[in-house]
């Protein structure tokens, strides 16, 4: 239960989803720019419980890397480094 | 009919007369199948993230169509015997469009009225809260903050040089 309790105090803030804060940006395939921050730098997604974002826009941004990712706008994988 | 969208890459090497005649060939392909091209936007050379048929770079056609599912089909085929195509995406974007109504409603208004409150509705805050801390950060506190310390630090120094010498004596 300690560690436990103290794994929890080491991340106090429940980020809010962004795409539910601001309406306004649109998650779209074409945009590497909004999307690379939903990426690890090996070019892995983000998981939803890190990235704060809700179920629906996790799942549009998923979607979105995906489509990216088929049209070389970014990349699967990172050169691995030896 | 149905609203498509497809983004596809040319090879780097191809020259101007070889994009026309991409762009040519596509469009004639979606009118001739009573498709209706909506917009045909070549946004230029961009790298790519991976190679592909080893080429590092091309350039990106995106294109916004009306028509039916064998449209996509047909387009698709032409696209992928097509050399200079390297590789496409459609997506769909709407289902049960009315030809008639769609080059009226181009997209460009919505664009103007987003960068149109972006701009008014940003920049106010930030600048006030920049100047306000600022100002409030240069005014008084440094220089005072700066000679209390000065001074705490020619205080401590000493006594920090005896305490540890009092306790190395205690040792």
């Amino acid at each position: 239960m300690v560690a436990y309790k103290r794994r929890r105090r080491s991340f106090p803030r429940r980020k809010v989803c962004r795409f539910c804060a601001d309406s306004n940006v649109k998650i779209d395939y074409k945009d590497p720019k909004l999307l690379k921050y939903f990426i690890t730098e090996r070019g892995k997604i983000i998981p939803r419980r890190i990235s704060g974002n809700c179920a629906r826009h996790q799942r549009e941004i998923t979607t979105a890397i995906k489509r990216a990712r088929h049209i070389a706008l970014m990349p699967y994988t990172t050169i691995q480094p030896h | 009919m149905r609203r498509y969208e497809t983004l596809f890459i040319v090879t780097p090497d191809s020259s101007d007369e070889d994009l026309q005649a991409v762009a040519d060939k596509i469009k004639g392909v979606i009118t001739g199948m009573n498709g209706k091209v909506a917009s045909y936007d070549e946004q230029g050379k961009k790298s790519l993230a991976y190679n592909i048929k080893k080429q590092n770079r091309g350039y990106y056609v995106l294109m916004d169509y009306l028509g039916h599912a064998e449209v996509v089909a047909e387009l698709e085929r032409n696209m992928r015997l097509d050399d200079r195509i390297l590789k496409y995406l459609t997506v769909k974007l709407a289902d049960q469009v009315d030809p008639a109504t769609v080059v009226a409603e181009e997209p460009k208004p919505r664009k103007q009225v987003d960068e149109t409150e972006v701009a008014a509705e940003e920049p106010k805050p930030r600048e006030q809260v920049d100047e306000a801390e600022v100002a409030a950060e240069e005014a008084k506190p440094r220089e005072q903050v700066d000679e209390a310390e000065v001074a705490a630090e020619e205080a401590q120094s000493p006594e920090v040089q005896e305490s540890e010498e009092e306790e190395k004596k205690e040792e």
